[in-house]
């Protein structure tokens, strides 16, 4: 693995663009427990993160959080400088999510759902950018069928279609490749990559740490809660602890 | 305008997606509809052959089947979206979420006047009541009353849609606050059928008119933070 970064000011406003993801401190409580502790990291507009961690690290969490779907307890998360909690109708027309739920409409059709979401985002030439999905993933003879007699990877293709639509500054994936078969993980592989040429930010939370670091700039680990370590480029760890380490690695 | 407009575009597709989910799964209208004829048959079994009580207890129990009929139907329609995380996905689109409310709304309301458009006709048969000089009184009531039915209605469902114990705690947080609704719409069809002889009929509908508009605009205001965690 690259070298671990363990300590970088965040840069100033007037030098460069803010970047895709900036946290400080950042903790969520369900109840007593903390799903995370206060993480404090950033990561640069472009770059492809690998979010590396066991069951429970917080990784779902903290995309959660990004995707506007969960709220801080405490600390600030800025997606390209806007903060989530602040102003989260901005960040939903520049965030897509891929979660481990699909949430599809069970009796509308493939093409259905993607014409419901293209709606909601109010995209211009809906049709053709559903269309052009369905393509991409490989659905396009299921259109016209209810999603209710859908794999478990087919539903997953079809939820993978739904990122395509619109163009997000900022992709968050949530273990993309679970329930596909080979030719489903070389499509979330292809679409990695697409995103990354076109300059889009993408966070990927994964257990297959060696597929998704391959094809990451940088990493980042989390466990129990806390960042732990990241490495290699475009992701840096930024908690402002007294000794100038970050908190995650002070407290660990 | 615009925005109003782009809001209006948004509840119309959330109430379509719903009214196409339903009319293809069928879940909500049979089970609802066969419950509903249920409870006012057995109501008129309670009651007894009297023609004159019978007609007497039809507005009450009209409403009484309407309202827990749409506790039924705005619980499902809700159950819908939790189903592996449409809710959440719904909530990150980019829309106001007084929109998401107005939408969920509407498929509500549809969905409830569908089942009192259909209780009428068998209360008028099972209670032995004449509709056909009523009935645009009847209609005025039917509507006000399943407004303000699913404006609470989906405001709770929304309330209750993540809880373990959603199915309990609906009717619980729900019937309290839609007590005075029942109180006007079953006075105002009381009124209809009696041919408005106290005069009183205008008075209840804008009883209704009033709890509908306060229970829509409380709960499209309020409405978004049910959506966030």
């Amino acid at each position: 693995m690259p070298q671990t970064t363990i300590y970088a000011a965040p840069r100033t406003r007037e030098q460069t663009p803010p970047p895709a993801v900036a946290t400080q401190e950042l903790a969520r409580l369900f109840g007593r427990s903390a799903a995370l502790a206060g993480v404090s990291l950033q990561v640069e507009r472009g770059a492809t993160i690998a979010l590396l961690g066991p069951n429970g690290a917080g990784k779902t969490t903290l995309l959660r959080i990004l995707a506007t779907s969960l709220r801080p307890s405490f600390g600030t998360a800025l997606v390209g400088g806007v903060d989530v909690a602040q102003r989260p109708d901005l960040i939903r027309r520049r965030v897509a999510y891929l979660s481990h739920a699909t949430g599809l409409y069970d009796d509308l059709t493939a093409v259905e759902n993607l014409r419901f979401a293209a709606a909601m985002r109010d995209l211009p030439d809906a049709r053709q950018a559903v269309d052009r999905s369905l393509a991409a993933v490989g659905l396009t003879v299921d259109a016209t069928r209810r999603v209710r007699g859908f794999s478990a990877g087919m539903r997953h293709r079809l939820a993978l279609g739904r990122l395509l639509l619109g163009t997000p500054s900022l992709v968050l994936l949530d273990e993309p490749h679970a329930t596909l078969d080979a030719d489903g993980m070389a499509l979330v592989d292809r679409l990695i990559g697409e995103w990354k040429a076109a300059g889009v930010s993408v966070l990927v939370a994964s257990h297959q740490a060696e597929r998704v670091t391959r094809l990451a700039d940088g990493w980042a680990r989390l466990d129990g809660g806390l960042l732990v370590d990241c490495g290699g480029t475009g992701v840096t760890a930024t908690a402002r602890a007294p000794q100038g380490l970050p908190v995650a690695v002070a407290r660990t | 305008m615009n925005a109003l407009r782009a809001d209006a575009a948004v509840a119309l597709q959330i109430a379509r997606k719903d009214a196409l989910s339903e009319l293809r799964g069928r879940q909500i209208a049979g089970s609802t509809l066969f419950f509903a004829t249920l409870v006012l048959l057995l109501f008129g079994f309670a009651l007894g052959p009297d023609a004159r009580r019978l007609a007497d207890a039809a507005p009450g129990l009209l409403w009484l089947a309407i309202v827990f009929g749409s506790l039924l139907t705005v619980a499902r329609l809700h159950q819908l979206e939790a189903e592996d995380g449409a809710l959440e996905e719904l909530a990150r689109y980019p829309v106001e979420r007084h929109a998401i409310y107005i939408g969920k709304l509407l498929a509500g309301l549809a969905a409830v006047l569908v089942l009192g458009g259909v209780l009428l006709p068998v209360v008028a048969i099972l209670y032995g009541i004449d509709l056909a000089a009523a009935w645009p009184a009847l209609v005025a009531t039917l509507l006000l009353g399943s407004i303000g039915l699913a404006a609470v209605g989906t405001f709770y469902a929304g309330v209750t849609v993540r809880m373990q114990a959603r199915e309990v705690m609906l009717p619980l947080l729900m019937l309290p606050v839609v007590a005075p609704l029942l109180l006007a719409t079953v006075r105002a069809t009381s009124s209809a059928l009696a041919g408005n002889r106290l005069g009183d009929l205008a008075a209840w509908l804008q009883l209704l008119l009033v709890f509908d508009v306060v229970m829509v605009v409380a709960g499209a205001a309020t409405y978004g933070q049910l959506l966030e965690e």
